[in-house]
């Protein structure tokens, strides 16, 4: 078998297991659309780093490294609830299938089990369910070879959070969310992945109608052999808001890919994430902001902190189209390692093809501050205790603008405690 | 008892050599200044005391309450009681000024086997300092120095000494950037720590400083060495001939 055989059979042969496994289903009105989209993984394969979007992770490398494995054990553990904290509405899926919910779902909010397919689906699912493009192979895989996940609508204006608690134990899980977001609705989404195992593959859609907004708040803390890879898709609409926060501190490999489309006047997208690693850890952020109408806003803001032999990646591409005149696109990312060993690749990208916009965009990778550090020291605080403040400050600034105090917290208390992991991995 | 002991300094930064021989006794209870013109190594001395790398000592020693410098930290050398008012605060984003007062405070506590203090004790602590000083609550939530105007910063280094207490404080052009009633504010702070127990070292440029914080020595630094010596009087000689007018009556 040759090298380029394993990932994708490792994947496609865990797919026919799974589907041998479940009883005979009857045809539902997706089935086209998914073997469509097994059709594109097969011909295609895992993104590999020949693609200039994959350059710095090697998705298939650790697949076939995963694949060669055995998973040790079935313990499926939540290394602690990182939003326990918040009174929140809670949905647990567990290797990819929705649990029944143990409390009452908000009255504004319907549900759909994506692994109940030959159901009768309700139109608003039929009419958004696989349609945004994917953009990788991977988001074709969580579409054709998903065991289940969830599909959400929202009505109108919410007060209590929803948390999507993820879990898995399994080779390899494709699961799907999908959220609509109705005219003048409003939602927090909290989504968390514990200690997940094997290769947790997310496709996620996110339709935000006129005057929606959403904030959406992804902490990851996969296990360490874990390969998580996820793709949010998105269209926000006219005077819609999308307000993203993601952190990371787990995961072998870990890649979250953002596809924005600002389709509406006044729509704006607000992005800022960490990524603390230590140990060989790898974290990928992309981004793609495209703005195709005028007056459209989009922020980005994304700090990452590497230690031991870990590596922080993140590209952003932001398109300003034809005619999107009046539009303001911000993008900045920053990195600090903690040793020679680290590393981090940061790559801004800005096509614009309209005349009248606002962009501005920066990268930058560095030690900390030796000015800072003597100062502190100078006030007496020993230098690893120094240094830890700077770091804090330095993550800080990714999580000030999460306008929940609640929420602040949750992820200052989830960034601290990998801080504290990766400074224990050493330099 | 000698509270500093400055013996043959020689000092080299980035391969240059900035301070050559300089010698300097400060007892316990005294009020020092050192004047200099701008390169005369004024900062040097400063980061060399506090002991900052790349400050490398090549000859002659710093005796600190008897005890040689050379080898302590700068947390040590804090601990141990002595603080630096910097000439240039640093910024520091995302940690408020009262998160870092908090740290540094307890942080100085452990490193002299005390009791940490919980935040409604440091917060107490810290408006008493922060009200004669006129440092506002909007300043404390701040991140630490960012956005502050020269004058807020030079206020926020002396309530931090206020807070610190220390043995022996160094002020490094303090008075720099500062108007006449800043300057009134921060020699208060200072001259309320001038208790016989304590000693004091104003480094500074310019005279005028020294008309509120009044020393019992001046010392004029040119070229890395001390080449003038008297008592407050001294200053005011200085202001009216100029470095250069002095440097010619010593020749």
């Amino acid at each position: 078998m040759n090298e380029r055989a394993t990932a994708e059979e490792f994947l496609l042969q865990d797919f026919a297991a799974d589907v041998a496994s479940r009883p005979a289903s009857r045809p539902s009105w997706l089935d086209e659309r998914r073997r469509r989209a097994v059709q594109n993984f097969r011909e295609e394969g895992v993104p590999n780093r020949r693609i200039e979007q994959w350059k710095y992770t090697d998705l298939r490398g650790a697949l076939e490294a995963q694949s060669a494995a055995v998973l040790a054990g079935p313990v499926l553990h939540s290394d602690g609830n990182p939003f326990a904290a918040i009174s929140a509405f809670q949905l647990s899926i567990s290797n990819g299938c929705l649990q029944e919910p143990s409390s009452q779902i908000p009255l504004e909010i319907e549900l759909f089990d994506l692994g109940r397919l030959d159901d009768e689906a309700p139109n608003w699912v039929r009419q958004n369910f696989g349609e945004a493009l994917s953009r990788n192979t991977m988001g074709e895989a969580s579409l054709g070879m998903m065991r289940g996940g969830i599909a959400m609508r929202v009505t109108a204006a919410t007060t209590t959070p929803v948390h999507l608690d993820f879990l898995q134990n399994a080779d390899a899980v494709h699961c799907r969310l999908l959220l609509v977001m109705e005219p003048g609705a409003s939602l927090v989404l909290l989504e968390s992945h514990g200690k997940s195992r094997g290769l947790i593959n997310l496709g996620v859609e996110l339709v935000l109608e006129p005057n929606a907004q959403l904030i959406h708040v992804r902490l990851a803390d996969s296990a360490p052999d874990a390969v998580q890879v996820e793709e949010v898709a998105m269209r926000v609409s006219r005077d819609a808001r999308y307000r993203g926060h993601f952190s990371h501190k787990g995961a072998r490999l870990s890649r979250l890919e953002l596809a924005i489309a600002l389709e509406g006047e006044g729509a704006e997208a607000e992005l800022s994430g960490a990524s603390v690693l230590g140990g060989k850890l790898h974290a990928d952020v992309t981004t793609h902001i495209d703005h195709t109408a005028g007056k459209t806003a989009s922020r980005q803001l994304f700090k990452n902190v590497a230690g031991g032999n870990s590596r922080a990646v993140y590209q952003g591409k932001i398109t300003v189209r034809k005619g999107a005149d009046g539009s303001d696109s911000r993008q900045t990312a920053k990195a600090i390692l903690l040793g020679a060993h680290a590393e981090a690749d940061l790559k801004p990208e800005l096509e614009i093809l309209a005349d009248d916009v606002k962009c501005a965009h920066g990268a930058a990778i560095g030690d900390l501050d030796s000015d800072s550090l003597f100062y502190l020291r100078s006030r007496s605080l020993p230098e690893d205790e120094a240094r830890r403040l700077l770091i804090h400050g330095f993550l800080e600034e990714a999580i000030l603008e999460i306008e929940r105090d609640d929420v602040r917290l949750a992820v200052r208390d989830f960034l601290e405690s990998g801080l504290a992991q990766a400074l224990e991995s050493g330099s | 008892m000698n509270m500093l002991e400055i013996e043959n300094l020689h000092v080299v930064v980035q391969g240059q050599e900035i301070l050559k021989g300089l010698s300097l006794v400060i007892r316990t209870g005294e009020v020092h200044a050192i004047m200099g013109p701008n390169g005369s190594g004024k900062s040097t001395l400063s980061y060399t005391l506090a002991g900052r790398e790349g400050y490398e000592i090549t000859e002659g020693r710093i005796l600190y309450r008897g005890e040689n410098l050379a080898l302590q930290t700068p947390e040590e050398r804090a601990a141990r009681g002595m603080f630096l008012a910097f000439q240039y605060p640093v910024e520091i984003p995302g940690v408020t000024t009262m998160n870092f007062l908090k740290t540094a405070l307890n942080a100085q506590r452990r490193a002299r086997g005390a009791k940490e203090l919980d935040a409604m004790s440091v917060l107490k602590s810290v408006r008493e300092a922060a009200g004669a000083l006129n440092v506002s609550e909007e300043m404390l939530r701040r991140a630490l120095n960012v956005g502050f105007s020269g004058g807020e910063k030079k206020r926020l280094e002396i309530l931090q000494m206020a807070l610190f207490k220390p043995v022996l404080a160094i002020l490094d052009e303090t008075d720099s950037g500062l108007d006449i009633d800043a300057l009134k504010l921060v020699a208060d702070g200072v001259n309320a720590l001038r208790t016989p127990d304590r000693g004091i070292l104003v480094i500074t440029h310019y005279q005028r400083l020294l008309d509120y914080i009044v020393p019992d020595r001046v010392h004029v630094l040119d070229k890395g060495r001390i080449v003038a010596e008297g008592g407050k009087e001294l200053a005011h000689e200085l202001e009216a001939k100029g470095y250069a007018g002095l440097a010619r009556d010593a020749a």
